[in-house]
């Protein structure tokens, strides 16, 4: 176990030593300024999208909410709340059905007699 | 610190000067660097540029210029750690290949010295790149910085911003999975 423990900091000493420090070449900093520079150009193009997007959803917006407006205001009056609404739907010629309910039912000897009056 | 306080703080105002003189003070090391977490010489470049952008459109976040090295560590890592996750060339290697990679070392032997030299440090990062695969990437970063290049609990705890003793039970984790891996290697004879 302690071999494999000293075997195993060996092995990390020597993977150190195989892969030593080392400075770049002459085209490094030449680089990164390109990589630097194309990255601010595609923030530059993504904020100038962004901002675009943003404009046109705020004019969608507001034309919207002015065609709703103008909607609202041309639409007829209607009855202010549902229990006047209620009230104006349930007039007395649609009520006929309450009506039949609270007759009184027929009997056989309140009618006239059918044969004394065919005699 | 490599660079005074003063030079951050001018880099951090936009200066294109200061910056270039920011990235010549610790291109070499964050280079050094970068080529231990990843192990591939041949990307060591681009990883290392990536960090300097990333350290150019981040540098308004840094808080006071003393923790600038922390930092730049921590940009280190990432992009190491992403460009680990990218990697498709990432040595899936098993115990078994690992003898395979010695016969290949050992015939490098045969030729020039230098050559033989230059394979057989070939063959070490490949040999610990292949222990690093039995880690996750987050811990191969973080046993890298540790064993490799020797940096201390503190200055881990800054890096990460992490406290210490979980620092410390993910690296004995880490370390013990690794050493089961060189372990099995040494029983197959890979060693």
């Amino acid at each position: 176990m302690i071999d494999d423990e000293h075997g195993l900091d060996n092995l990390f000493r020597e993977y150190r030593a195989s892969c030593p420090d080392f400075d770049a070449d002459v085209n490094f900093m030449p680089h990164l300024w390109e990589k630097i520079d194309a990255r601010r150009s595609f923030w530059a193009l993504f904020q100038r999208f962004a901002r675009t997007g943003t404009a046109a959803s705020l004019a969608l917006f507001l034309i919207l909410v002015l065609l709703n407006a103008t909607s609202e205001m041309r639409r007829p009056p209607v009855a202010p709340t549902y229990a006047d609404a209620l009230a104006a739907d349930h007039t007395a010629e649609s009520t006929y059905y309450a009506e039949a309910i609270r007759m009184q039912p027929v009997s056989d000897q309140s009618l006239p007699d059918a044969g004394q009056q065919d005699r | 610190m490599l660079v005074e306080q003063e030079l951050i703080e001018k880099a951090r105002a936009g200066d294109a000067g200061a910056f270039n003189q920011l990235v010549l003070a610790y291109r070499r090391r964050i280079l050094g660097t970068i080529s231990r977490l990843i192990g591939r010489p041949e990307d060591v470049e681009d990883v290392a540029q990536e960090v300097f952008v990333r350290l150019y459109y981040s540098l308004d976040q840094l808080r006071t210029a003393e923790v600038f090295e922390p930092w730049l560590y921590r940009l280190t890592v990432n992009a190491s750690y992403d460009y680990l996750r990218r990697s498709k060339r990432r040595s899936e290697s098993r115990m078994s290949d690992l003898s395979e990679q010695q016969v290949m070392l050992a015939d490098a032997l045969a030729g020039a010295k230098q050559r033989a030299d230059e394979q057989h440090k070939s063959q070490v990062r490949e040999f610990t790149q292949a222990l690093f695969s039995h880690v996750s990437k987050e811990d191969q970063l973080l046993l890298t910085l540790k064993e490799v290049e020797g940096l201390s609990l503190k200055e881990l705890e800054a890096i990460y911003g992490v406290n210490e003793n979980a620092l410390k039970v993910r690296l004995f984790r880490a370390r013990q999975r690794v050493l089961k891996a060189y372990k099995l290697a040494s029983e197959h004879g890979s060693l």
